[in-house]
């Protein structure tokens, strides 16, 4: 197999997640990359929402480097602005969500207001909801980028930015007022995550090639539940990489960063 | 359905309960003109197609206010109205609070602005989505105004936070949304869970937002004010409707024969527009549609001398920064005069020609 960087593995897991004939609604980075290299491969009538208002964008451009980047608006279908955007996803027209974090538990709820202190005093404040909370709410599934480190995978996040199922109960999102059906995947570097549609807890899908399920489980701070039909993740084939490296994002700015030790 | 359904009933986060009573004991106010006092600012004003346009400078000093809810449009990097800004910080503003979505080198001017001299500058309470960089990063000066509790937040999402601008411009006092229930905003915003009368479902209601004064930057406008945007509306339109005043720079001026030609077009009607000036770059060093490309390295810099001084608490090169660039300049476009020709050249061309119709 060819070799590739951890970012390449999201990008491309989450290219795999995302089906054609649907709309994706996409957070700033990897969401864009996965989504431009689902559309060039197995999704070509996949198509992007942008935040700031864009709807069925031709990115001929390059890779927007933001959700509100003029380049995200390129020969669009349908431009207008935020509340275009996220009415068109409450009224049902959003199959995906795909958001970061900087902490998820153990039924989906992501947080990325503040890590550290409390919500009035925060050790390090985070830029806020910005679209995750609206996205994991009303976009139909919610698929979440994360990094595999025990201190992001907790037993309690400290702030529900981005709503998932709650406590668990089965009427935790009816009672919360949203309209999707919340989360659907987690993608890491070393594992791809579902949930469990009885009791709604993450469950682990695919692990990297010579991972075990121990192994990840040990970077997780929650019981995860382990699929009985766990597989290996697909790894990206060499023109899976040349897409992602020379068209998806050429300049690197989100598939060659480091990952943090 | 219940009334409470978010995680303080069923305890799913670690927020606390000090934090959860702040909502429960205060009592629900705007933070900015009522719709009562939005609805007669709209009222009194003069309706006729008049020329409104006259210098940042005159339109800073009439409406900005010690005091006010500054509402801010574009959308992160995109369409800011960063000239304005300047020319506030010029003029000094305290106690302001900000209303926007998500924003980025607007609301670290402010903040820097604060931290160079709060007796000038001073942001009291923000309600918001987002404030950060994106690409570029996180906010340094909201970590270090959040940190230090100097300023008040209220949470929403991009949504939520469209959604009240909308209510605003729509003239109704609330909005009910699909989001915030079941996440800690509905614990700590101003915002509230209640019964639809219909349904019988849970829905959540967030309040009507009207800044006093509605800051946008536009591409193109006739003198009366109506405003023809490309690429991303924002929430420009809306909060332009909302407020009780609204500051509208623009790349450019164009006739109204043209306006009239393609009403369709008009996205804000000059009746919202109370000062319009044209100022070219309006939106620097953030991107405009159809005219330039965001200028990174600008960020870069701008945002590396206020992490430095987050991290060290030494202000000289921030001051260093508002003395030369802002309270140096006398007008915004003697900032620009400090940008080489060869980098607006190549913003210009980073724009790729994007189609407009003016």
């Amino acid at each position: 197999m060819p070799e590739y960087g951890p970012f390449e593995m999201i990008a491309y897991t989450g290219s795999r997640v995302l089906e054609d004939e649907s709309i994706v609604f996409v957070g700033t980075g990897l969401p864009i990359i996965a989504a431009m290299h689902a559309q060039l491969t197995h999704a070509p009538s996949l198509n992007m929402i942008f935040e700031a208002g864009s709807v069925a964008a031709i990115l001929e451009q390059g890779m927007p480097l933001s959700v509100g980047d003029t380049r995200a608006f390129r020969k669009a279908c349908f431009a207008k602005g935020l509340c275009g955007a996220f009415e068109l996803t409450q009224r049902g027209y959003a199959d995906y969500a795909f958001i970061g974090g900087a902490q998820v538990d153990m039924f989906g709820n992501i947080c990325s207001t503040y890590e550290g202190g409390t919500y009035s005093k925060p050790r390090v404040r985070f830029p806020g909801s910005g679209g995750a909370g609206a996205m994991a709410a009303n976009c139909e599934k919610t698929i979440a980028i994360m990094a595999l480190e025990a201190r992001r995978f907790v037993p309690k996040v400290e702030f529900i930015t981005s709503i998932g199922f709650g406590d668990g109960s089965p009427e935790y999102r009816e009672k919360a007022g949203v309209m999707g059906s919340g989360p659907y995947r987690v993608i890491t570097n070393q594992a791809l995550f579902g949930f469990d549609e009885k009791t709604r807890r993450m469950t682990l899908l695919e692990v990297l090639p010579g991972k075990t399920a121990a192994d990840i489980q040990e970077l997780v701070s929650f019981e995860l539940i382990i699929s009985p039909d766990l597989k290996d993740m697909r790894e990206p084939s060499e023109e899976d990489l040349a897409l992602l490296r020379n068209v998806c994002d050429p300049d690197g700015y989100f598939l060659k960063r480091k990952v943090a030790k | 359905m219940t009334e409470k359904a978010a995680s303080y009933v069923k305890k799913v986060s670690s927020l606390s309960i000090d934090e959860i009573k702040k909502k429960e004991e205060r009592t629900f106010q705007y933070w900015g003109p009522t719709p009562d006092e939005a609805r007669k600012a709209a009222v009194a004003k003069k309706k006729g197609l008049h020329d409104k346009r006259t210098t940042i400078k005159e339109a800073v000093a009439k409406y900005v206010k010690d005091g006010i809810n500054l509402g801010i449009g574009g959308f992160v990097n995109t369409r800011v109205p960063v000239a304005i800004i300047h020319e506030i910080v010029r003029q000094g503003a305290r106690d302001l609070t900000l209303s926007f979505q998500s924003n980025s080198i607007c609301c670290e001017l402010l903040a820097g602005a604060m931290i160079v001299n709060p007796n000038h500058v001073s942001i009291k309470r923000v309600e918001l989505a987002w404030w950060g960089y994106e690409v570029i990063g996180i906010a340094p000066l909201l970590r270090y105004l959040a940190g230090n509790s100097m300023i008040q937040l209220d949470d929403y999402t991009n949504y939520g936070m469209s959604a009240r601008f909308k209510a605003g411009a729509m003239g109704i006092p609330f909005i009910p949304t699909r989001d915030h229930g079941g996440s800690d905003m509905e614990l700590v915003n101003r915002g509230r869970m209640i019964e639809c009368p219909f349904t019988k479902k849970n829905v959540y209601l967030v309040s009507a937002c009207h800044p006093d004064v509605g800051i946008v930057h536009v591409p193109a406008a006739d003198k009366y004010g109506n405003a023809r945007i490309f690429g991303a509306l924002c929430t420009c339109p809306e909060i332009a409707q909302a407020a009780s005043h609204t500051i509208m720079t623009t790349e450019q001026i164009i006739p109204t024969e043209s306006i009239r030609q393609y009403p369709n077009l008009t996205e804000i009607p000059w009746v919202c527009v109370d000062a319009l000036i044209e100022q070219p770059f309006g939106g620097y060093p953030g991107a405009v549609y159809g005219y330039y490309w965001f200028d990174m390295p600008e960020f870069l810099s701008f945002r590396s001398i206020c992490d430095e001084f987050r991290k060290t608490g030494n202000k000289d090169k921030l001051k260093e920064w508002y003395d030369k660039y802002i309270f140096g300049c006398e007008t915004f476009d003697d900032f620009m005069a400090t940008r080489p020709y060869s980098k607006i050249k190549q913003l210009r061309q980073m724009d790729q020609g994007q189609p407009i119709i003016v």
